[in-house]
């Protein structure tokens, strides 16, 4: 059987510079050079273009150092600005939802992410120590129906960080030489959660070829005697197919279409020559007001599916499992060539690893009804809502979500709400909402600066790393 | 057999479905398709690439879809492969000019598309690993 392996472990070969997945460069702050494609070689141009050791493997030491140089600062900005470019150029062409305002409440949230989450993660780090957070991470080793995955994690520096940066940088509201110690506190929280869950001195899955294999052994151990065989074809396999794709549906939607739903880690190759993906789909968060048809459908919070590949059989050239945890494969589609599944219920986000059951496949039927109706019922409340209120309940979906795993989990959470004002929205943000449909600038700037990696600009060189002032005119 | 229009194939697949293509403008207009027990008989036309203004038609498993903008990766790209359902993105008629342009204004593109497609009788073919196509069913 492994002489016939497919030839995705080609990709995991020292020389090998993988696929390309897309037409598109990138040129972001390097002009004049060449530029950037996506994918492994991708990762390493990007890495050899960095002054700093802060894209290789880092050790314990250096992420419990609080501080990062402005050189270390400047690559994980340029890293983390083609990552993005990496993961999202393409789905950016998707345009106007038709429901949800998206692109006008991620640019509000970007800029409220930076603005606001400094205070509250510097309060987290003070409250429980850096090693804490570093364990935070460390603790989605060993856990399923877990928000603290690659996409929540990624977003604390790509997204609070990166995008929220470039956004006020294009709004014009603040400059390069600004929020040096603030960008540290965000990038520092990301490296530590990161490094702590990968352990591999790593902290994102591109500068491993896409893998994210942060599960022990001895864990998935305790999982896969769940597996079901499934022959393509069969009932049971469109039963299973059915299954994953509705529940990541819901997944989506009570995401408000963004990716915070969703977790996949993987490709952990079996001894069979097989690979598996462990894939969380979080279809009713708690926090949100609207998930409250989600309860009445009796939906748990997290159902998590063991996925079962044959490489071999598929002529699987590249798997990606990305920073934001989807997985992507040439040839596209993988789902034929399901061979063996599983699925588990984590009914609410700290529900102990002890008490997740499976659910045999045979018995899914009701709980894809379910899911189909809290579907609906989620579909009609939500073209119910105004414009304002898709898009305030979406900066929520961003701005709470992408760290409330984490706080939850430093205990933290309770305290942001009632010292730190968690749930208010920040007044400069309040009035960005009038600015950010004039001119296109949700809609056509900001995607702009943000995919082309022009909104990026680097610390200047000789900054202060505790400059924290937002400038006036 | 004429072809109307191609775009980027979500993900390769031998189905081959046929049905009437039906714009979906609002949730309203989808809310009534599922409503009408007959998303069966269509083929659906979409603006976007995002998967939520689709959700209901999704999870009651619609035929086939074709997208004016959005590539395989957007999250309708993603969804449509995960329910096996082809669906064909960033579509346009490959005897005109005009193409989508992200974050341009795309107005009358899509006014030329939706005027193209919707009503006709089609076949979606999505086969190839790149290229998809929206074929005129006589």
């Amino acid at each position: 059987m492994i002489d016939h392996m497919a030839g995705y472990l080609k990709r995991y070969e020292p020389d090998d510079n993988g696929l390309r997945f897309q037409d598109l460069v990138y040129q972001g702050n390097f002009k004049g050079m060449e530029p950037v494609p996506d994918g492994i070689l991708g990762d390493k141009i990007m890495r050899q273009r960095a002054k700093s050791k802060v894209l290789e493997k880092v050790s314990h030491q250096d992420v419990l150092r609080d501080n990062f140089t402005i050189d270390e600062l400047n690559d994980l900005n340029n890293y983390l600005a083609w990552n993005i470019w990496d993961v999202l150029v393409m789905r950016a062409t998707e345009g106007v939802s038709g429901m949800i305002p998206r692109q006008e409440y991620e640019i509000l949230a970007f800029m409220h992410e930076f603005y606001r989450w400094p205070e509250i993660l510097r309060m987290t780090n003070d409250e429980v120590g850096a090693q804490a957070i570093i364990d935070i991470g460390k603790s989605a080793r060993r856990e399923i129906g877990t928000k603290v995955n690659c996409v929540h994690d990624w977003c604390i520096g790509a997204v609070g960080f990166g995008m929220g940066r470039c956004g006020l940088l294009a709004l014009e509201v603040i400059k390069p030489q600004d929020f040096v110690e603030e960008s540290n506190i965000i990038l520092k929280f990301m490296q530590r959660v990161l490094w702590g869950k990968r352990q591999d001195g790593y902290i994102l899955n591109s500068q491993d070829r896409y893998r994210c294999l942060i599960h022990d052994q001895d864990f998935l151990d305790t999982l896969t005697p769940q597996l079901e065989e499934i022959e393509a074809g069969s009932e049971k396999h469109d039963a299973f197919v059915r299954f994953n794709a509705t529940a990541e549906l819901l997944a989506f939607l009570d995401h408000y279409d963004c990716r915070l739903g969703l977790g996949d880690t993987g490709p952990y190759p079996l001894p069979d020559g097989k690979v598996l993906i462990v894939r969380d789909l979080f279809c009713n968060e708690e926090v949100y007001h609207w998930s409250d048809v989600c309860d009445h459908e009796k939906v748990p919070h997290a159902y998590t599916m063991l996925v079962v590949l044959d490489a071999a059989k598929m002529g699987l050239e590249e798997i990606r499992v990305n920073d934001i945890s989807t997985t992507f494969t040439r040839p596209k589609n993988y789902i034929p060539y399901i061979t063996a599944g599983a699925v588990f219920v984590r009914e609410k986000w700290n529900t102990p690893m002890s008490e997740v059951y499976s659910v045999p496949i045979k018995d899914l039927a009701p709980r894809l009804h379910g899911v189909q109706q809290a579907t609906l019922k989620l579909y009609t409340k939500t073209s119910r809502m105004s414009r304002r209120q898709l898009i305030t309940n979406g900066m929520y979906d961003y701005y709470i979500e992408m760290i409330l795993p984490h706080l939850r989990l430093a205990g933290t959470y309770e305290k942001a709400c009632k010292e730190y004002d968690f749930w208010e929205i920040d007044h400069r943000i309040s009035d960005y909402y009038y600015d950010i449909t004039k001119r296109g600038f949700a809609q056509a700037t900001v995607p702009q600066k943000i995919f082309s990696g022009e909104g990026y600009l680097p610390f200047p060189d000789n900054v202060d790393p505790r400059r924290s002032k937002y400038f006036w005119d | 057999m004429t072809v109307l229009a191609e775009g980027y194939n979500a993900f390769e697949t031998p189905k081959s479905p046929t049905g009437v293509v039906k714009y979906l403008g609002d949730p309203t207009a989808v809310i009534a398709l599922i409503s009408s027990g007959k998303l069966q008989d269509h083929i659906i036309l979409a603006q976007g690439g995002t998967t939520t203004f689709l959700s209901p038609a999704l999870t009651m498993g619609c035929l086939g879809v074709i997208t004016l903008s959005g590539a395989p990766e957007s999250h309708l790209g993603i969804l449509s492969r995960e329910f096996q359902i082809p669906c064909i993105m960033t579509a346009y008629q490959p005897n005109t000019e005009t193409r989508y342009v992200t974050g341009g204004n795309n107005d009358e593109h899509f006014k030329q598309m939706i005027a193209a497609l919707d009503g006709k009788k089609v076949r979606l073919k999505c086969d190839h690993h790149d290229v998809a196509q929206v074929l005129l069913e006589d």
